[in-house]
């Protein structure tokens, strides 16, 4: 059977259980810990998927799964779902304990670096920065807007397609992983966001530039230019954060001085 | 600024402080998207816009993964839009700055706290988790969303009362040009941040070609404009 039918027919199965999950799943960071990271959420995600082992009379096997669905779990928020449907799967398809466990471990690293990749830096920054575009070519709340509506029309299509996939998939979760659209999403989402980004950076500095005088504008590109080479040369022991404090620390001294 | 300003602002702070990490992730905890929003509730969306674009530079700057510490930049710009309402133009963005990095920094420890605070809760409860005990499960969870309301409640509130504090007694020390380098200096290092953030996740490869494209495309817009 193919993927799509697939998942059609297995959306088909416990639609209500699964639409509860996802609704869930957009709370799977609320109880984010160091104990066991997401776990507490992923398993508050898959309780609705395991209600039917419960209701067969076999409450043991329900709590047991309930049990491991709540342990240690990291990965990618907007593809958690993938996890929470192949493991509700297999429990519901018999799969031992120890294989949960494994599928679940697996599913780790991938689905945290895949996400990263295609949401982190790709979608989310590609897609604020035609926000900032938008905004430094004077288009306003619309841009903002905007960038609401596009950004979350790929995002709730991800952890759906996640969930459903796991659900579908099962076991063999990883077959999902390799599917055309998101392998090619993964490689554009990189590029894109470069682009995007890149063109942002110059337009947002004339956005700001705009408003002040000239010594103020010379003074902008040379501090820009220090700041970053100092961020670049010091990356991974200065935040920019860090950096931005101590330039407006001199910035006031530098004013105060100079009345 | 009125108190039911002020109690809204809060509200926002708190919604964009749950959405970063708990619920529902829909990105309105990106500065771009807090900024004009408390810009619209103080009928200021200008500032709110140039802050939310400020703070969303310094945004670029940070990868929310896996147990990463990082600053919280969507109360913090709230807090920073409430600063800059008072006082437009440069010295608005300044005084944002100020107000909404400090924020920012609070907001980042505060998170910290929130998952050890959250810990001690998991370690506490672990004979009835691997019981299966779905309501211990449920009421966990509960609580760590609860807490993180709490928490972004606390950060927004400290961050409006910080705006209310660089509003009375800092405008008023600082001349015109102190007001201007302070301005520059936050947009300094914001474009500075941004530009370095990016070009980090960027690399070296076929990307920065695509990166190098997009500056040179965004340079002629700006010079044709």
């Amino acid at each position: 059977m193919t993927p799509p039918a697939r998942l059609a027919r297995s959306a088909r199965l416990p639609g209500r259980s699964l639409r509860r999950s996802l609704l869930r799943l957009f709370t799977v960071q609320g109880s984010w810990n160091y104990e066991r990271m997401q776990g507490i959420g992923m398993g508050v995600a898959e309780e609705p998927l395991l209600r039917d082992l419960q209701a067969t009379g076999n409450g043991a096997a329900y709590r047991a799964a309930v049990a491991r669905g709540a342990r240690f779990f990291n990965a990618h928020p907007y593809l958690c779902g993938l996890a929470v449907g192949a493991a509700a799967r297999a429990e519901h398809e018999g799969a031992t304990p120890e294989q949960v466990e494994r599928l679940r471990t697996a599913l780790c690293g991938p689905l945290g670096s895949l996400g990263d990749r295609l949401v982190w830096v790709g979608w989310l920054p590609f897609t604020s920065g035609l926000a900032l575009i938008g905004v430094a070519l004077g288009v306003g709340l619309g841009a903002v807007g905007g960038f609401l509506v596009v950004y979350n029309a790929g995002h709730v299509a991800l952890r759906w397609w996640a969930l459903r996939a796991g659900w579908a998939y099962g076991v063999r979760v990883a077959v999902a992983l390799h599917e055309p659209l998101l392998r090619r999403a993964s490689a554009w989402s990189g590029p894109a966001m470069a682009l995007v980004v890149g063109a942002a950076l110059p337009l947002v500095a004339e956005y700001f530039a705009g408003t002040l005088a000239g010594w103020a504008r010379g003074v902008l590109v040379a501090a820009t230019i220090a700041g970053f080479a100092l961020l670049w040369w010091r990356r991974g022991k200065l935040t920019g954060l860090r950096f931005g404090l101590a330039l407006l620390a001199v910035a006031a001294l530098a004013g105060w001085v100079w009345r | 600024m009125s108190l039911e300003l002020q109690l809204l602002l809060l509200v926002w702070g708190t919604l964009v402080g749950l959405d970063l990490v708990s619920v529902p992730q829909m990105m309105i905890a990106r500065p771009v998207v807090a900024g004009p929003i408390a810009g619209a509730m103080l009928g200021d969306i200008t500032t709110g816009l140039q802050l939310g674009v400020l703070f969303e530079l310094f945004q670029y700057d940070v990868l929310p993964v896996g147990a990463a510490r990082y600053p919280e930049y969507g109360p913090a710009t709230v807090a920073a839009v409430a600063a800059a309402h008072a006082a437009p133009g440069t010295l608005g963005i300044g005084i944002g700055a100020v107000v909404g990095l400090m924020t920012a920094l609070l907001g980042g420890s505060s998170m910290h706290l929130w998952r050890r605070l959250n810990a001690r809760s998991v370690h506490a409860a672990e004979g009835e988790l691997e019981a299966g005990d779905t309501r211990t499960l449920v009421r966990l969870h509960v609580l760590g969303i609860a807490r993180d309301a709490l928490r972004a409640a606390v950060v927004t509130a400290a961050g409006l009362a910080l705006a209310q504090l660089a509003r009375t007694f800092l405008a008023g020390q600082l001349t015109v040009r102190g007001v201007t380098l302070l301005g520059v200096a936050a947009v300094a290092a914001a474009i500075a941040a941004g530009t370095a953030g990016t070009l980090r996740v960027v690399g070296r490869g076929a990307t920065l070609r695509w990166f190098a494209a997009g500056v040179m495309g965004g340079t002629m817009l700006a010079w044709l404009r």
